[in-house]
Formats: C-alpha cells, structure tokens, sequence
C-alpha cells in the first residue's frame, strides 16, 4: 500500500465515495489506514492488484477522457469510475471493482457513517448482550435400536 | 479444554487415541462424538477461538480474524468469485447464515448410481438429520423476527404463485441481529462453536488453537499421529513452539479447500490422482431492490426465507440482508452516483440465488502461494452461467412483484432494470460470464471425493482414505456432488456416520 502516493490514494477515496446530502465527509488519514490494515492482513497478491489497477486507471483516464486522472474533476473521475463500472470488457470493469473494494469498505464501516442509515452494531450489541439461550434438552438417537 | 496461545510456552508432545485437523462442520461433530465414547481426542485449529463476547457485529474486524484472508480468498477463472472461508473455532459454521437443510432426495440416488455409495442410506441419513436437528435446535426461522425484507420477498413470490417459505436455522430464540456471518452476539445460532465444541471439551478433548498442523505421521504405513506448529493468529507466522501428537486415528477436517491442499502439499493419499480435483461450489447472484418506504436493513435474519420453485433445474434463492459496507460492494456504480444510492439504504432490499446444482468443475492446486495460501481454479461454465441469469431475472421480477420502484443486478449493461421492458431486455439477453459484475460462492464440496472406486475416488464410504490406513478425511470435501443446498448439515451427519467407524475400528470391530 505504500507504493501509491498519498495524493492519488485521496484521489481514489474521492472519486469513489463521492458525497450524497446527509453522509458525513471523508476521514483520509483514517481510511487510508484502515486500507492499509486490509490488505496487510489479507491476501498478499490484493494489494499488488491494488496498485495496478490504480496504474491501469490512470492509464484509462488518458484513453477515455484525453486527461490525466489528476487533471479531472471530483465529477468527471466519479463518471469516468462509472462508465468503466459498465463496460462490457471485464478486465476494464475489474479495475474499477477491485478499487471500489477496499475504499468503499473503509467508508461504510465507520459509524458516523453507518448510525445514520439505520445500522448501529453498538446498540445491537448491547441488546444481544442481554440475552442468554440456554442448550438444555434430550436428544434422539443416532442409530435404530436393536429390535 | 480449549488451548490458546497464551497457555503454550513450550512444545507440546501428546498421545491420544484420535487427533483431529480442524473443528469445523467435520471435526467438531466428530470430536464430540469420539469423546463422547470415551476416547481420547487431541484438535488442531488453526484459528482462534471466540466467544459471543468477541462477535461485536463489526463486519471488518469479523472478515480480519475470523476468515482466511480476511474473507479476500478468490477463485482464479472466469469470473473472479469471492469465496468466504472460516479460520475460527467451529470453521465456516461460526461465520456462516446458519441455514440447516437437508440434502435434495435425488442427491442420495445419484451417490448411489454414480459413485457407487450404496452403504449411505436413506434411512440412516434421515436418522442422523433428526438427531442433529433436535441437538441444533433446528426450525423455520420466526416470520415476526425475519425483518422486513424477507417478508417483503416473500410477498412478492407469493403473489407469483411460486414455492418459497422460510428456512430452517440452527437458531435458538433468534431475536434478528443481522450478523450471523459475524459470529452471532446473542449465542442463538448453534454453530459448531457453541454447541459441539462445549460438549467434547465437557467429555475431556482438548482442542489447540492457532495451531497449524504441518505434516501426518505414519508408521507401517498407517496414520499414526499429527506435527504441527503454533502460529501467531494475525501474521500466521511460527511462534517457535511445534505440537507432536500421537494417536492411533487420525482425522483431516480442515475443509474442501484446506483439505486437499494439506495432503497435495505432502503427496498423500492422492493414488487417484483426485485429490483438489471436482471442486464444486455454489456460486451466487445479489439482486438489490430500491423501494419507495423502508425496509430497515439489516435488522432481521440476514437469511431467513428461500424460494425453491426451480431447485430442480439448479436455482435456489435465499436471502439476504447485509450491513452497509458490504451493501455498497454489491452497487455497480461509484461516486455521487453511488452515494446518493447508498443514502436510501434504509430503503433497500437485496436477495440471493445461487445455483446449487453446477456443470462447472474447478480445482484446489499448489501453486506456491505466498504464505499457506491454495489456488482455488474454477472456469463458470455455459449452463451455469445461464441459471445465474435466470436467477437473477427471477429474484427482479419477485421484487417487482412485491412492489419495487427499481431493481440493481449485476449484470454488465442491465444494471439498472426500472421495469418490465429492462426486465425483458434482460431476460432476453445472451448473458456472458465476461457480463458479471461481482459474484461470491459458498459451500466448497468435493475435492477429496468419497465413492467406492479407490481409482476415481479419494475415500471410502467410511471416510477412510484409500492409500493410507487409519486416516479419515471428513468434511466438505468428501461430499461427492452438491446437495443442493447448504450443506453444513449433510456434513455433519456424515461426521457422525464415520465417527461410527472410528468407534468401531478403536474398539476392534474392524
């Protein structure tokens, strides 16, 4: 993860999450963090692929868009992820899944942004905590018995 | 007692009359069964073992360290399908929905016509499901807890005429958390964790967490005990301790992916040349529909209901809640576009079809992976690729049914299917694999096979390997063919059966 310059990494987390009325702002330190963790503790090949498909964007952005992905706009890097999102070419779609993958991951999963649509794991967890299931019973048998 | 690494100071030498790779499905069921009889029983786990306290509804902190990988293990074909494996105490089990399904009928008949397994019957195999239902506390999920998008699915294939209902659970007093792939914080969902593992462990197994075996000794040319080594649960590095058990049986329950990679690495029992081989799996469509008033996901059971009208050609649907962030995985889209999806999350539904009887074939192979680390090959052939159209056709047209303003596949170019033309469009389509957006599996069977063909097959009906004398093999990957459903319950069962032998064979029967 280190490979990819902090400036392209918010590049990323920008373009991917967007902004929608009612979610909160983007937390760059934590999520880049959080992404880092990931593939640290995952797959050793996923941030390798990371880094290519971000090379490999860059790249599409030239072709599709006659700009560097730098040069784009918030808006124009978010159509750009979606025409990619839709090409019937796998290879290109992929790039913009396996991008999406750990980004929007580090988004949704915080809290402030979750509690707002209606998931709170704290409150459930809380509630969970209450409760306790006991394994009593009798059981049947496991074999026929001997006639 | 239950072995962590905090308790290992030193190496560990044991003796005991069966060692176990693996607490899953397989060797939980087994390990209580055997200890049960009064025999000795040493398990080996990789992973760690967590309690209801640790399952915190946290999706991330769950994939990091309770799946392998952190539930980023692909299978490597056309398409790229995200395989979910478990690296906890109880396996895939603690991680997974919790659905507890019989085999179709016509499963056994095939065991019997195609791989000569003629000593599985019925009869016994209904025995056993009976037993294992009472001892999983296993019934239909409850309709008043299953949350809204499962009733609303249901609705809609009500409306269809088609036959669907509601699942049934290894849940007790279920009260809906939304997390039973998280591990369940109520300690409602049975999985092998809470209720197989507690009962060996009160019979006198012992089970070594973090523990990674590394190789099965032999002795005349019979299984005759386990090595191993204890790793760091978060780096999988070596501690620097090694375990080194003997025993008289020795059982490998490590998974349809661990299994025949454990034994490949080794050259084990592989005179057949089947080992890793006839890797079955249940790929899977995500259908998400946008409605006009809230569903309030996830509360509920994330996968409570199922439709069946088309099990006999392949199509199983059962579904689906998920937290938000893995939500946002299943949206084709990024950006604004994206985001302002994501604020109607709350009003939002999403349902699965898998195709729970492939044409499609694939492989576990070492291919000398970073770390240990199988590939998983698996190419989506035509007629699979097919039913996953038409699943995902019939999960939209269930949504639109129920009354859905808008439905998202994840077919490339009918993303966005706003009503009966999309729908038709789609359905009239000649859907590519190449077209698939995302798609994820479950159920890995098959890759140690049983049969009665020691040439075609890598274990007898027993269990037994073929090559190697006194080493079992029991979990998914003994399983022949797809069951056509989940199949932690049929794994189970056959646990119970071979641990029959194992008994008969300890106490001289054989």
């Amino acid at each position: 993860m280190r490979m990819i310059p902090r400036k392209q990494m918010e590049e990323l987390l920008s373009a991917y999450i967007g902004g929608a009325e009612g979610l909160p702002e983007i937390d760059m330190d934590g999520q880049i963090a959080f992404i880092e963790e990931y593939f640290r503790v995952g797959s050793p090949e996923l941030s390798w692929l990371f880094y290519m498909c971000n090379t490999a964007l860059r790249i599409v952005s030239f072709i599709y868009m006659r700009r560097s992905f730098s040069r784009l706009s918030q808006q124009e890097r978010g159509d750009l992820l979606n025409t990619i999102s839709s090409s019937r070419n796998p290879l290109i779609r992929g790039l913009a899944v396996l991008l999406g993958l750990p980004i929007f991951m580090s988004y949704y999963r915080r809290e402030e942004v979750s509690v707002p649509l209606g998931f709170d794991p704290r409150a459930l967890k809380e509630e969970a905590n209450l409760r306790t299931v006991s394994r009593d019973r009798e059981l049947p048998p496991k074999k026929e018995e001997p006639s | 007692m239950i072995v962590g690494l905090a308790d290992i100071n030193s190496d560990v030498w044991r003796s005991a009359d069966v060692v176990i790779i693996g607490s899953g499905a397989g060797g939980g069921p087994l390990a209580r069964e055997l200890s049960g009889e009064g025999y000795s029983v040493v398990v080996v786990e990789e992973g760690v073992h967590f309690t209801r306290e640790d399952f915190n509804i946290n999706p991330t902190q769950a994939y990091t360290r309770m799946y392998r990988d952190a539930c980023q293990t692909i299978t490597v074909g056309m398409p790229f399908i995200l395989l979910p494996l478990g690296k906890t105490v109880g396996g895939t089990t603690t991680i997974n929905s919790g659905t507890a399904l019989r085999m179709h009928k016509p499963v056994l008949k095939k065991w019997h016509l195609t791989h000569g397994l003629t000593d599985i019957t019925e009869a016994e195999l209904n025995l056993l499901y009976s037993h294992l239902e009472e001892f999983l506390f296993v019934k239909r999920a409850d309709p008043e807890v299953a949350g809204k998008v499962a009733n609303t699915f249901l609705e809609g294939a009500e409306k269809l005429g088609l036959s669907c209902g509601w699942l049934p659970r290894n849940a007790k007093e279920c009260e809906g958390y939304g997390s039973c792939v998280f591990g369940c914080p109520s300690g409602s969902k049975q999985s092998v964790d809470v209720s197989f593992v507690p009962d060996a462990v009160n019979n006198g197994a012992d089970f070594y967490t973090c523990c990674r075996a590394d190789g099965i000794k032999l002795e005349n040319g019979r299984a005759a005990g386990v090595t191993g080594f204890f790793v760091h649960p978060e780096s999988g590095k070596p501690t620097g301790q090694r375990i080194d058990i003997e025993a008289q049986v020795v059982i490998l329950a490590a998974g349809a992916v661990y299994s025949p990679y454990f034994l490949l690495q080794r050259g084990l029992a592989n005179s057949s040349g089947q080992v890793g081989r006839n890797l079955q799996i249940h790929p899977a469509m995500q259908v998400v529909a946008l409605f006009d008033h809230p569903l309030s996901p996830p509360k509920g059971i994330p996968q409570s209901s199922y439709v069946d009208e088309f099990k006999g050609e392949g199509i199983m649907l059962e579904g689906g809640t998920v937290p938000p962030e893995i939500h946002s995985l299943t949206l084709p889209f990024a950006g604004n576009k994206h985001a302002s999806l994501m604020t109607q999350y709350p009003n939002m539904g999403i349902f699965g079809g898998m195709v729970c009887d492939c044409d499609s074939w694939g492989r576990v192979v070492d291919s000398h992976r970073p770390g240990y680390r199988p590939t998983m090959l698996y190419f989506l052939k035509g007629g699979d690729v097919r039913r996953a159209k038409d699943a995902t056709v019939l999960m939209a047209e269930i949504w639109f049914a129920a009354g859905a303003r808008k439905v998202i596949t994840p077919v490339a170019g009918h993303y966005e299917i706003c009503g009966a033309r999309d729908l038709k469009r789609l359905e009239r389509s000649r859907m590519k694999v190449s077209d698939i957006f995302g798609m994820s599996a479950y159920h890995p069977l098959g890759t140690c096979r049983m049969g009665s063909d020691p040439e075609w097959s890598v274990v007898k009906h027993t269990c037994e390997t073929w090559d190697i004398p006194d080493l079992y093999i029991c979990d998914g990957s003994v399983i022949p063919s797809s069951p056509g459903v989940n199949p932690q319950l049929t794994i189970m069962a056959l646990a119970i059966r071979c641990a029959g032998f194992i008994d008969g064979r300890l106490g001289g029967e054989s």
